[in-house]
Order: C-alpha cells, then structure tokens, then sequence
C-alpha cells in the first residue's frame, strides 16, 4: 500500500468535517474519492497533506507515518496535489508556473543558486526542457508565455496537473480535475491522467463528476465525513446507499 | 525548437541593454562630482544613494508578500549597533558595518520565526508595532544611544571631511548591494518568493517551505537595510532616534510605492525621486514638503502602481485614443 | 497619596482621550477598511484652528471648539470624498495619501506658527475640592466629556439608522451595497465623526497639554495600538485595549520612565497579536 489512512477524523470546533474514515491506495492504482458537495473529500485532502491537523488517526505513505506533516514535507516525500481554487500562481506565465514549480527536482542549494554556479545553471537547464515536454503532455505548449490568471478555466485546471507533475511526485492527489471542463477537455484531461498512471505515478482523485469513474480501477464514496460505500466502479453505480447520497431518498420524495 | 533560441537570444538581448543601461547610468553619477561642486547637492546624492539601498531591500521583503512596516526600525538597528560599537567599543568600521547589518539580520531573524506565521495584514501590524518597540527601546537605552537627545561623535567612515570621496563610497556601496540584491531576485530564490506571495498553499505543495524563504527574504532584507544604516550612521557623524521612527518606516514605504513595488528599478526611482527632486526644485527649504506632498498626490491619482508604471500606463492612452479617433472617423 | 490620586485621574483621563481618538481610527478601519495613518496630524490641526479662533481672533473658546470640531469634521467629508474613497483596501495607496497629507498639515503648521509649542488656555480653570482631594476642573471636564462621547457613540453604533448601516457595511460589504446601504454616504458621515472625535480630543488636550505640530505623532501610534489590539469591528475590545494601555502609559512612568513605558506596551502588544492576531474581541480582515 502507499497510501494508508486509519481512523481520519477531524473536528471544525463540534463539527465533524471528517470522521473516522478508513483508506487505501495500492501503488499504480487510480482510486476515485467521489461524493456530493460539502462531503469532505477535500478536507481529508488538506488533511492528507497537512494544510489541517486531523483531530484524531493516522496517515501513512510509503511505510512512513506523516500524519499532520507541513505540506511542504509532504511534497518532498513524494506527495503532488493540485487544489480545485485558486490552483495556480496567477501573476507567473504558463512556463514560469511549471518552472517554479521544479523546485524539489532537481534541487539546487541555496548557495549554487545565488552564485549561480555550473550545477545550477545545469539544474536549470533541465528544468525547462522538462517543462517544456509537460506542456506538452498536456496541450498548454502554445500558450507558454500567457499570464496563467488570463487563461480559460479549463486551461487553468490543465495547468494546475502539469503543475503537479512537476513535483514528480509518487502520489498525486487531483483536487476535482474536472471541475468547469467542457466535454472535450474533460476527454483529454482523462487520457493525461491515465497516460500519467503509465508513467508510475499513483493517483488518488476527488470528484464529483461521474464520468470519471471509468478510470478509476476502484472508488470510495464519501457523505458527511464518512465512508458510506468502496469498489469497483461499476458495482457502486447499483449501490443504494450511493444513489441515496446524490439523488436523495425517494421514499421521502 | 527554433522559437525556443529565438526566445534565449531575445531574453540575453535584453538583459545586454538593460546593463548597457545601468552602465552608462553609473558612469553619468561617476562624472556628477566633477561637474557639481556644491556639497549640498553631493550630500543629497550620497543620501539617496544610501536610501535607495534600503528601499530595494525592503521591496526585496514585500516580493515575498510581507509587509515589514518595521524595516526603518532595522535601519536604526544597523546604525546604532555599527556606531556603538566603534565608538564605544573602538571597533574598527570596516568590522562594525558588517556586523551592524548582522545585528539587523539577526533580529530579524529572531523575529521572522513568530511572525512569519502571519497573515499579511496582521504581519504588517505586529512589525509596525515591533519597529515602534525597537525606537522606543533606542530612546530608553540613554546610556548606550544617547537616548532622545541623539548619538553624536560617530567615527568617521573615511579620514577627511570633504564630501566627494564619500560620494563614491556610497556609490560603489549601492551598486555592489543592487547588484548582490538583485541577484537574490532574479534566482530561483526569488522566484520561490515570488510564488509564496501568490499562492502560499500552491508554493507549499511543490516543496517550498513558506516560513524558511519568508524568514530568508526577511534576513537579507534586513541586513542590507542595517548596513546601509551603518553606512549613514558613520556619513552623518550623528544619530537620531527620529530617523527611524514611525513616520520614518511609512516613508521608506512611500519611496519605494512611488516608484512603484512591481519592478526592481521601483524603490531606486522613486527613492531618488523624492529625495531628489524636491530639494533642487526650491529655493526655500521651506517648500520642499509640499513639492514632495504634490509628488505624492500626483502618482495617488494619476499612475496609483507607481512611476514604473507609466510606459504602461502612456501606452494605454494612446490606444484608447487611437480607437476613438478610428471610431469618429467611422461615424 | 494625592499624588498618586492626581496620577490616577491623569491616567483616566488620558485612557479616555485615547479611546476617543481611536475610535475615530475604528471607524475609518471597520466601515471603509482603511488605516488612517494621518490620523493623528488631523488630531493636531484641530486643536491649531480652535487655538486661531480662540487666542488669535479672540473667540470664545469653547464655540472655538465647536467651529473648530465643524471645520475637520466637513475636512473628514472632503477627505472620504477625494482621497480616501480610491485608496480603499490597498495599503499602498493609504501609506501614500496619508503621508501626503500629513507632510501638508505638519508643514503648514510648521510654516505658519513656527516651531515655538504653545498651549490653549485652559476650558475650565480652577479647582474642585472634594472631601481633602482637589481635582483640576478642566481634567474632570475632559474626561467626562470623553465618557459621554463614549456612551454616545455605542449609543449610535447599536442604536441609530446610521450605525447599523456602518455596522452592516463593516461586516459585509458587497451584501450591505445589495441591501441597499449607499455606501459611500455611509463612509462619508463615519469619516466625519472620525475627524469630528479627533478634533474634539485635540482641542482639549492641545488645552491640557501643549499645542505642537507632531503632537499627533504620539496620538496616531497610541490609537493603532488600541485599535488593533482591540480587534477590527469591536467597541468594547476598544475600550478593554484603552484601559490596558492606559493603564500602562500612566503605572510604569512613576517608576521608569515615559519610553519605557511605551516599550513595556507594545512588547504586550505584540505578544497578545503573536498569539491571537486579531486582537480580542475582533474579527478577521480581509
């Protein structure tokens, strides 16, 4: 397992946002978080990265308890995550965002960067070819000096997983990826994760788009902080339980 | 990849002009002492030389998305640590003016851990408070300071008395400190700096610790700004707690906001603007507040970004002028 | 023992005068979301103009007050109208005007009186005698003069039309314009009473104590400190923050000195925001 959470809870003074829920993520999986608005889904993402403390349970990656570690840790274990608001550095262009975004890898020390040594202008150099061949693997090359806040929402979301990518993280947690797409650029989005997936990294992805579960090689459904339901994709869309959750009851109807 | 050397070749174009710039710039103020004789206008020189260093260092902090309405307070740091020392101490002020910039730096540092935690709009607060503390901590010190009545007697910076050879000091002092600032912006440190101030949650998940470059920017900020006190405490010959007051820290913020905070040349035009301008435009001391105060109202209302702003801004108005005389043409 | 009573009132007194001034800052911070820094020099040309009106031209002195107080208030007016209102929620823009205006003020002030610091005749020469205490009149007068202000003014906030609106404007600001509050005019008679407040303190402590033209310096950094220790948008964590520091201001002179005390208050200050930055009773900004 790389990714395991035991028993998450957290309180927003006696509201509980997220209670005792229980996780897995296999390495090289795609695992969908879905559920309606106001579920939770990401709060246990903040939770995951340490954004917030959770109140109570454990969080563990790659063997390694990271339960409340500062988000910058978390990336430098591995973690990438994109954020569905504000997911970007609006005042940077397209290349500048992924460039800045190389940071851990490959990492210069300060004093390289400062002076400007041969190791940094190297590091430097690599970064943005590598980043160059993201914006590429996700349609944004064209637009490389566009200011980010000027581009269309779905270019912006496109940004936000290039952005991730750059962290070339182990795990990368997709903050509703699809959020605001049009039909087209929801298919392209999906072929980027998966052609991701190909490229070793493991997904866990929140949202509440249906669509996305032809992906996802299993699903956890969540409501109210809590695990209502988790499987395969298709059985789930038979569930009671998960019907109930987004369409209401219709015995009260 | 043809676009892609296109691009570099552009880019290391306009770095070449932009120091061709800066070249002939400080050959022009190398020539103004052989020019200019009055010592009043070389003293307004030197003074905004030393100024312009601690408005770049203290826009080199806002980049970082803080607020140090305290950096003024740092300024006094540096100068009264470096004079204390060489005065009483009979420290030689090659050392004490380094170390004044460290005394500045470690403060800062001690204070950027709490506070760093800050939103921006508390942080501003709490360093205005913390700078009000540190003048007010100057004043009670009488018997290290001087207290109120002002630190007089400093060591000299150079033996003699004449003005010019401390023009070149602090000339050649603000273009290594320029240079070594603008060093610190334009790597992937400022960059990291530049991403905190925009997103914090966003720089924090590509690995960049918000509290460690806040603390960094905070650091360096501060030891330019306390070096430059130090260079202006053993130029002045005396101190006042009245320099780095309140109203001292808010005008280190206007010079650099006339400028304008988006741009590295910001704070120097705008600190050479105002030092400058309202001292050779009158006669009458008497005047020159309200010279600045039109300075002021002038950029308020016309170009609110700053003077760097302006290219932006003419261009702007010349197209808008250009549609509408397109569209009375049209009807 | 008298004394020590003498002290007691002088530090009631300068509490009050205190909270009076920040309140106008409050105001201005809570309803138009700015930090007045000129705040203080607006203190100060009060008392100039009652101290014109009263010593120069021979006014009586308390209708001196009353121009003087009409005078910054129609100021404060001008001043929401041409300046304030484009540097609303941009402290840049705020540390620029405000310099501005101060540097017009002082140095007018500077220009036209010189630097000789004078002082306002006193509003209420004499003594009272209670029991074996006597207490200066016009202290007393001052401070229940700011006591009333002070009731008057929760009065207004909870009470009138006006001061919900302000009220409802410094919580919500798109939802108050939605609602149908004109904003702008709301602003307008808060800067006013800002202005209005300070003028009222200047002219009676520029009679108290001494007219001078950086006498709002001191006054500007006391009324941030109890406005933000105080937290944005709350009356009563105003006045706690006015009591705390003026406690401070009048306890630590009598064994060290003024600046001391002033160092003792803000390294409080700062520890309390480190730990709770929006002060105590406030809200979050922005």
């Amino acid at each position: 397992m790389l990714l395991e959470i035991n028993g998450l809870t957290k309180l927003f003074g006696g509201l509980s946002a997220v209670k005792e829920f229980d996780m897995y993520v296999n390495k090289g999986e795609i695992v969908g978080l879905i559920g309606p608005n106001g579920a939770g889904k990401t709060t246990i993402f903040n939770l995951i990265t340490g954004i917030d403390k959770p109140t109570k349970g454990k969080v563990i990656f790659n063997g390694q308890d990271i339960t409340g570690k500062r988000p910058h840790v978390c990336a430098q274990l591995g973690i990438g995550r994109t954020f569905q608001l504000n997911p970007l550095f609006p005042n940077f262009t397209v290349s500048e965002n992924v460039e800045a975004s190389f940071f851990l890898h490959p990492q210069s020390s300060l004093l390289d960067i400062y002076f400007n040594t041969f190791t940094y202008r190297r590091n430097e150099a690599l970064i943005k070819e590598q980043s160059l061949s993201i914006l590429q693997l996700v349609g944004l090359l064209h637009l490389e000096n566009e200011l980010a806040k000027n581009l269309p929402h779905g270019y912006q979301k496109m940004l936000g997983i290039a952005r991730a990518l750059a962290t070339k993280p182990s795990l990368s947690l997709l903050d509703e990826p699809l959020g605001g797409m049009n039909p087209d650029e929801i298919e392209f989005t999906i072929a980027a994760i998966k052609e991701t997936q190909e490229q070793g990294v493991t997904i866990l992805l929140v949202e509440h788009n249906m669509r996305i579960m032809s992906i996802c090689q299993r699903v956890v459904v969540i409501n109210f902080g809590q695990k209502i339901a988790e499987g395969l994709p298709q059985k789930l869309r038979e569930n009671k339980e998960v019907i109930q959750a987004y369409f209401g009851d219709e015995n009260l109807a | 990849m043809c676009a892609d050397e296109k691009q570099t070749a552009s880019k290391s174009n306009a770095k070449i002009i932009r120091l061709a710039i800066y070249g002939i710039l400080v050959f022009i103020l190398a020539l103004l002492p052989l020019l200019i004789k009055s010592p009043y206008v070389i003293h307004v020189f030197i003074t905004t030389f030393i100024y312009i260093v601690a408005t770049v260092s203290l826009r080199t902090v806002t980049i970082s998305g803080q607020y140090p309405l305290a950096h003024a307070a740092f300024m006094g740091i540096g100068a009264y640590a470096s004079a204390i020392m060489a005065k009483l101490m009979g420290w030689p002020i090659w050392l004490t003016i380094p170390l004044g910039g460290v005394a500045a730096m470690a403060i800062g540092a001690f204070i950027a851990y709490p506070f760093a935690r800050l939103r921006a709009f508390y942080y501003a607060m709490v360093s205005l408070f913390f700078g009000l503390g540190i003048n007010q901590l100057i004043i009670v010190s009488t018997k290290w300071t001087g207290g109120a009545g002002g630190f007089t007697n400093i060591p000299h910076l150079l033996p003699t008395t004449d003005k010019v050879p401390y023009y070149y000091f602090t000339l050649v002092f603000m273009v290594l400190c320029l240079g070594a600032l603008w060093r610190f912006e334009y790597s992937r440190i400022g960059i990291s700096l530049k991403a905190i101030a925009q997103s914090h949650l966003v720089a924090s998940s590509v690995g960049i610790n918000e509290a460690s470059f806040r603390i960094l920017a905070l650091s360096v900020g501060c030891f330019f700004v306390g070096i430059a006190g130090a260079v202006y405490a053993h130029y002045n010959f005396t101190l006042s707690p009245t320099c780095f007051d309140i109203t001292a820290g808010l005008w280190l913020f206007v010079y650099a906001l006339i400028g304008g905070l988006s741009s590295f040349n910001g704070p120097i035009v705008g600190t050479a603007l105002l030092i400058i301008a309202p001292q050779l435009l009158s006669n009458l001391k008497q005047f020159v507040p309200f010279i600045s105060a039109a300075i002021l109202l002038l950029v308020f209302y016309v170009m609110p970004q700053g003077l760097v702003s302006l290219p932006q801004l003419l261009s702007y108005w010349i197209k808008e002028r250009r549609k509408k005389d397109t569209l009375s043409h049209a009807a | 023992m008298e004394l020590a009573l003498s002290a007691l009132i002088t530090a009631l007194l300068i509490s009050a005068m205190y909270i009076v001034v920040a309140l106008g800052l409050a105001f201005l911070l809570s309803v138009m979301g700015i930090i007045n820094f000129s705040h203080g020099v607006i203190y100060m040309i009060a008392g100039y103009i009652c101290y014109q009106l009263a010593v120069v031209y021979g006014l009586n002195q308390w209708l001196s007050l009353i121009v003087s107080v009409i005078v910054i208030s129609a100021f404060g007016i001008f001043l929401e109208r041409y300046c304030f209102r484009y540097a609303v929620g941009n402290l840049d823009r705020m540390i620029i005007i405000s310099i501005a205006i101060i540097l017009v003020l002082q140095n007018a002030v500077n220009i036209t009186m010189g630097g000789y610091v004078r002082s306002l005749p006193s509003f209420a020469p004499g003594t009272l005698r209670i029991a074996t205490f006597s207490f200066a009149i016009d202290k007393l007068l001052t401070f229940l003069i700011g006591a009333a202000l002070l009731v008057i003014l929760i009065w207004f906030t909870r009470r009138t039309k006006y001061g919900l609106q302000m009220q409802a404007i410094s919580q919500e600001l798109e939802g108050a314009a939605l609602l149908g509050i004109n904003v702008h005019q709301i602003s307008a008679i808060a800067c006013a009473m800002a202005c209005g407040m300070a003028a009222i303190a200047g002219c009676l402590m520029g009679a108290l104590f001494n007219l001078s033209a950086f006498m709002g310096d001191n006054m500007l950094i006391k009324s941030l400190e109890l406005v933000i220790l105080g937290g944005i948008g709350s009356i009563g964590g105003l006045f706690f923050a006015g009591l705390l520091i003026g406690s401070l201001d009048a306890v630590v002179p009598l064994f060290s000195s003024g600046a001391m005390g002033q160092v003792i208050a803000l390294a409080v200050i700062i520890i309390i925001l480190l730990f709770r930055p929006q002060g105590f009773l406030g809200r979050e900004y922005h």
